[in-house]
């Protein structure tokens, strides 16, 4: 289903239905996705769609641009080390419609759960997409429509011992990776003391057969000031 | 020449033209300024912030353009200042209300305990806060009514803000019968609770025996939201409780009473003549 495609196209997996089809003169695009359904009349004589997995902070609705990702069994990082984990991350899938040079974005849907969650105090903390994953020591088998793979290589700069049961990543920065059998993100965790952290995507594939995604924030043109998030509430 | 015409002193009608022109091109370009402004920045830059820029480049504008006009007039400023320290007492006296409101708008612009688009409480006056001028500021209700209130009440009475932090919390009272499972009630209210997105997973909602009531078991759920989801999540959940217990076959309590006849048994057996 990844990938640009011309219209008409349909598509149908586990709790997914995509259909752009010609009715009555006009193209419509019908979408269903667990119990939820879309459907938008595309008044185009022709045009590509492109399908891809894109930052899952945006259902049901934008409120946030952050994603927290509790760990289940918290991790203890040996001091002045670095070591990789792998975490599972929520799929958020965008379709996008092709203009004179770009893409303009026309449904976003996920089959993962939706949860949210306040990192920090009701002051000053953010508002964050939760997500709960295991730490796994190498990439798990997992459903690609549903959800991704985020390796993560924490670097412990500190001289003690520290736990770390959550990451919290701003979702502008993030650069996703995508293929037929897998969604792929790197990040890096870099402890700076037991309960302050700062954490950052970076641009590279976990396979070299991947492509990179479209990103939303790419889209729209939102000024990224930092794609980096200092966890200063603890870790 | 009608331009050349003197009015007084050196003033010229060609002089005040300039400055009626001066004056409306300074108009012109603070609004051409602030729509641009405001359709770049829109979605970039919040509301509050934009509109006190824009009032910024406005308010200079018109400052320079009466500068000019001074100037043209040949009115000297330093003169104005010494003059404007007697005129400055009379006027103060005249005007304690003004400036009142004027100092207490540039300290409400400076302090932000409200900002535009913040929904408040002020003076008993419930809604969102449409604009923070320099003198007054002014409030739409959630009935939809224009309410203006001036600076100085605004900065001189307490100021609920609702929306100041990022999370609010709502709480409902849930009464079950005596005779149902009230710790099934509770895990069916937590199961709603985390089916729903925006009901926060930290902090922690709560749903726990409160007290007993006098028809019902009484269960005080605590949720938090983010509070821009607060209301619609307030109103969403205490359907999905209601449904989900009724599904269960736990049933919201309501006020009933039992009447025992003490004497009902000598009342039946007299009717049997026994």
């Amino acid at each position: 289903m990844f990938g640009t495609h011309d219209i008409p196209l349909s598509f149908e997996t586990e709790n997914i239905q995509l259909n752009i089809q010609k009715q009555n003169g006009c193209f419509v695009y019908q979408r269903k996705c667990n119990d939820e359904e879309e459907e938008k009349t595309l008044l185009a004589k022709k045009t590509t769609i492109l399908i891809n997995p894109v930052e899952p902070i945006n259902k049901p609705k934008e409120i946030t641009q952050y994603l927290l990702i509790d760990i289940d069994t918290s991790v203890i990082v040996e001091p002045r080390s670095t070591f990789k984990i792998y975490l599972t991350f929520p799929v958020a899938i965008g379709v996008f419609i092709k203009r004179v040079r770009d893409y303009d974005i026309l449904d976003i849907f996920t089959r993962a759960s939706q949860k949210y969650t306040l990192y920090g105090d009701q002051q000053r903390g953010v508002i964050c997409r939760y997500w709960e994953s295991l730490a796994y020591s190498t990439p798990p088998e997992v459903d690609p429509f549903q959800l991704g793979i985020l390796e993560l290589s924490i670097k412990n700069t500190t001289e003690r011992w520290v736990p770390v049961s959550k990451a919290v990543f701003n979702a502008y920065g993030m650069k996703i990776y995508y293929s037929s059998e897998r969604v792929s993100m790197k990040a890096s965790m870099e402890i700076l003391s037991e309960s302050t952290a700062e954490t950052e995507f970076f641009s590279s594939p976990l396979k070299k057969d991947m492509k990179k995604s479209l990103e939303l924030y790419n889209v729209r043109k939102l000024s990224v000031l930092s794609s980096t998030f200092t966890m200063a509430d603890g870790i | 020449m009608i331009l050349d015409k003197i009015i007084y002193d050196k003033v010229t009608v060609f002089n005040l033209v300039m400055i009626l022109a001066v004056f409306v091109a300074a108009i012109i370009i603070s609004r051409m300024i602030a729509f641009y402004i405001r359709r770049t920045l829109k979605e970039k830059v919040k509301q509050d912030t934009l509109e006190i820029v824009i009032k910024i480049i406005t308010y200079s504008f018109v400052s320079a353009a009466i500068f000019y006009a001074l100037t043209v007039l040949g009115i000297n400023l330093s003169g104005l200042m010494v003059a404007g320290g007697v005129a400055g007492v009379i006027l103060g006296f005249a005007s304690q209300g003004i400036i009142g409101n004027l100092i207490s708008g540039i300290f409400l612009i400076i302090e932000r305990p409200i900002k535009i688009g913040d929904q408040v409480n002020i003076d008993n006056h419930t809604g969102y806060v449409e604009d923070i001028r320099i003198i007054s500021t002014t409030i739409r209700t959630y009935d939809g009514l224009y309410v203006r209130i001036p600076n100085q009440n605004i900065f001189t009475s307490s100021i609920i803000n609702y929306v100041n932090h990022i999370v609010r919390r709502f709480e409902y009272i849930v009464g079950i019968r005596y005779s149902d499972d009230a710790d099934k009630a509770i895990k069916i209210i937590k199961a709603v609770i985390d089916d729903h997105p925006f009901a926060l997973k930290n902090p922690k909602p709560q749903a726990f025996v409160d007290n007993f009531g006098d028809n019902s078991v009484n269960i005080l759920v605590r949720v938090w939201s983010p509070i821009s989801e607060w209301y619609s999540v307030k109103m969403e959940l205490l359907l999905e409780i209601k449904k989900a217990l009724e599904a269960e076959g736990i049933e919201i309590a309501f006020p009933q009473r039992v009447v025992w006849f003490g004497d009902r048994d000598n009342e039946v057996n007299k009717e049997a003549g026994c």
